[in-house]
């Protein structure tokens, strides 16, 4: 009879001393490193409200693309996931790809956007946002790119103001909050939200940063460090993982009411497919929505269940709509290798056949 | 060589070598504890935090030394004669308290509850230490049924009554909800004998320190997540988020009452500000709206005014016209109504100096 561990001994005892001796390098390599820097692509400054503002990136080379790309990240993390390192930033390689690329930074909300709504954040800045971007350009409708809550935001806003959008993509966005692998939806079920607001105000970063790491604890807590220990003694290795872990953990409070909002409308009553969903009082009608649409979802994704992002496909009123499903998970999307080779080329190429 | 493996272990050089592990886990140690910013607590900012501003490197640094302490383990326990019992050996691997997977669980899923047990344990030392928050050692004991309170004292006596309730809501709701973890951890093992059992055979064994724990990580994730995505855990969650934040819908209300009587504002009256104060920017930006949509309106008027007065054109002309009216009325529109003077200004503003291209940029700093 076999056991199923066949471990040797004295190799084992190797691994242990090879774990202390990358402790031991780590620990020097670890000293005096400054915090990494993120890909830091050149940009300008476009567009300025509060706490937001509007990036123009800017290429080597002009944009071969007429259209712009405005691109609508989620509320929670900051915007710096698109543009992490210079190897791997979506923004730097859609730009190579000859697009025209505009950021919206929400920033850092504090007390004083405690009672901004998803009226103000949809129909007020991201409409004066994309407004900025039409009027440099002299264009009626603009190309949108959101990406996970912001890819919602940008549903929204497309079917609010549809004259404004030419093409629409949406990335790792949730559409159905209700598929039953949607732990985050799970958890959120049964919360008093309007107690759970009237206690917190805003909603601290790291809250939300708790609340993800327990999605998968074991993983995310410690596997990963353990994993990290193979890298101590590789400066460039750990200088990535540690880029990573500032992007993680440097995250933006919620602005309390958008919150509310956000979590009873779209989590707990998943209005959104429903069609009783109402931005500033007016409907939501995902029908409405008619201009060409490319859905790119995750198939690993755990904070967005690749069925939420799928249902898009059944709600939107367009008849060009593309899938595009993507191995590899919700952060993967953006910096994996895989993701630098298939995701910004799959967009300018769908975006050229429309532009 | 098991016999060469006991000797191994009993070696001096083992002895002399955990010496030098420790010591670099000490090293560690120092290195960690130096000056880090402070540790979010998922519910609530801790009102001392002079020991917690490590706390999540001081975590991830238990977390390694377990690991590391278990490797030994499994080191030692890899004596083990082929044909023994490796059922009880992987209960004596993974089944102590002190165990990687018990520290991941009890160090970091419980964090909310730790956090708020902390904060609960601040807040009945500043209830002793400060009269203004009343007598909650007897309100202590009003937790276990509502006493009728009376006399001049009434509300604060009711109070107190409340916050004990909630509390202890809020821990019998915690307690819940670590039960769910603890049998989260059980099924983990009992995942872990399973997969390992299908690799039982030549060529399929578990070779490496490694390759054992990333399988039981993914029976450990996969019996949390079973638990996490029940119907249970989502109603004991809610339950356990709820009845803390009860507790800390009580905690501002008393210390709004203390900040009252000091004369000191207090968060209700300044969120209260707020709220009007959003509400009076989203009139104004109506208001500014509705402004550029009659200058524009009035700007067509005239020119279509001005276009009458002229010769009639032909049929074909006219219907072009009509189209490039119809485009430029929108157009003005952008640029007057719906980007609005203000942020022209403050776009142009802000883009002039940064008008070269940015190449470093701390959003935290510029907050």
């Amino acid at each position: 009879m076999y056991t199923p561990l066949r471990i040797d001994p004295t190799k084992a005892m190797g691994d242990i001393a090879s774990f202390q001796r990358k402790l031991a390098a780590g620990m020097t390599n670890l000293r005096g490193m400054q915090e990494p820097e993120y890909a830091n692509t050149p940009r300008e400054l476009v567009y300025s409200e509060d706490k937001l503002n509007v990036w123009h990136f800017k290429g080597e080379g002009k944009p071969t693309s007429k259209t712009p790309l405005l691109i609508v990240y989620a509320l929670v993390n900051t915007v710096w996931m698109t543009d992490l390192q210079a190897d791997r930033s979506m923004v730097r390689n859609l730009l190579e790809q000859g697009e025209d690329v505009y950021l919206i930074d929400w920033g850092y909300p504090d007390g004083a956007d405690r009672w901004l709504t998803l009226d103000d954040y949809i129909n007020g800045y991201l409409d004066r946002c994309v407004d900025v971007v039409r009027e440099r350009h002299g264009l009626d409708a603009i190309n949108m790119l959101g990406i996970c809550q912001g890819g919602a935001f940008s549903l929204c806003y497309t079917a609010l103001h549809r004259d404004k959008v030419r093409n629409l993509i949406t990335m790792v966005t949730p559409v159905d909050f209700h598929t039953p692998d949607n732990m985050l939806s799970h958890w959120c079920r049964n919360l008093n939200v309007d107690q759970f607001v009237d206690a917190m105000g805003n909603i601290p970063a790291g809250l939300m940063n708790y609340v993800y790491l327990t999605l998968k604890p074991m993983r995310l807590n410690q596997q990963k460090y353990i994993g990290m220990v193979d890298i101590l003694d590789n400066p460039t290795e750990l200088e990535n993982f540690l880029r990573m872990e500032r992007w993680i953990f440097d995250s933006p409070d919620q602005a309390g009411e958008a919150f509310r909002q956000f979590i009873k409308d779209f989590y707990q009553d998943n209005k959104l497919i429903k069609g009783t969903l109402e931005i500033g009082g007016k409907r939501v009608d995902l029908g409405m929505l008619t201009q060409p649409v490319l859905n790119i979802f995750a198939e690993q994704d755990h904070l967005v269940p690749p069925d939420a992002s799928r249902a898009l496909g059944r709600h939107v009123g367009t008849t060009d709509y593309t899938q595009l499903a993507f191995k590899g998970g919700h952060i993967g999307i953006y910096v994996s290798g895989r993701a630098q080779r298939e995701v910004p080329p799959a967009i300018h190429q769908w975006l050229s056949a429309r532009d | 060589m098991a016999d060469q493996a006991s000797d191994f272990i009993k070696d001096d050089f083992i002895r002399n070598y955990q010496a030098l592990a420790q010591q670099s886990w000490d090293a560690w140690a120092r290195q960690m504890q130096q000056p880090q910013q402070p540790a979010q607590n998922p519910f609530f900012t801790p009102a001392t935090t002079a020991t917690a501003g490590n706390e999540t490197l001081e975590r991830t640094l238990a977390g390694l030394k377990g690991y590391f302490d278990w490797m030994q383990g499994v080191a030692a326990g890899s004596s083990t004669p082929p044909g023994g019992d490796w059922q009880q050996q992987l209960q004596q691997l993974f089944g102590g308290a002190g165990q990687p997977f018990a520290q991941a669980f009890g160090g970091i899923d419980s964090t909310g509850a730790e956090g708020f047990a902390r904060q609960w344990q601040t807040w009945m030392q500043a209830a002793q230490q400060h009269p203004g928050f009343g007598d909650l050692a007897g309100a202590q004991g009003a937790a276990s049924g509502p006493t009728p309170a009376f006399g001049q004292n009434r509300e604060q006596q009711m109070q107190q009554q409340d916050m004990a309730a909630a509390i202890l809501a809020s821990m019998q709701a915690s307690a819940r909800y670590q039960t769910l973890i603890q049998r989260a951890n059980s099924h983990g093992m009992e995942r872990l004998q399973d997969k390992l059992a299908q690799h039982a055979e030549p060529g399929r064994q578990i070779e490496s320190i490694k390759g054992l724990y990333d399988l039981w990580i993914d029976a450990a994730e996969e019996a949390y997540a079973e638990i996490a995505l029940s119907n249970e855990f989502r109603e004991v969650y809610g339950d356990m988020v709820n009845t803390q934040m009860r507790v800390r819908q009580l905690q501002l209300k008393q210390t709004e009452k203390i900040c009252q009587e000091l004369g000191v504002p207090t968060r209700s009256e300044v969120s209260s500000l707020g709220e009007r104060l959003q509400a009076m920017r989203r009139e104004l930006a109506a208001l500014k709206h509705q402004l550029a949509a009659s200058q524009s309106s009035a700007a067509t008027a005239g020119k279509t005014s001005a276009a009458k007065a002229t010769a009639k054109p032909p049929a074909s002309a006219v219907k072009k016209s009509v189209a490039t009216v119809a485009m430029s009325p929108r157009k003005v529109a952008v640029r007057k109504s719906t980007v609005g003077k203000a942020n022209v200004k403050s776009s142009a503003a802000v883009s002039k100096p940064r008008s070269k291209p940015v190449t470093h940029v701390s959003p935290r700093k510029r907050k």
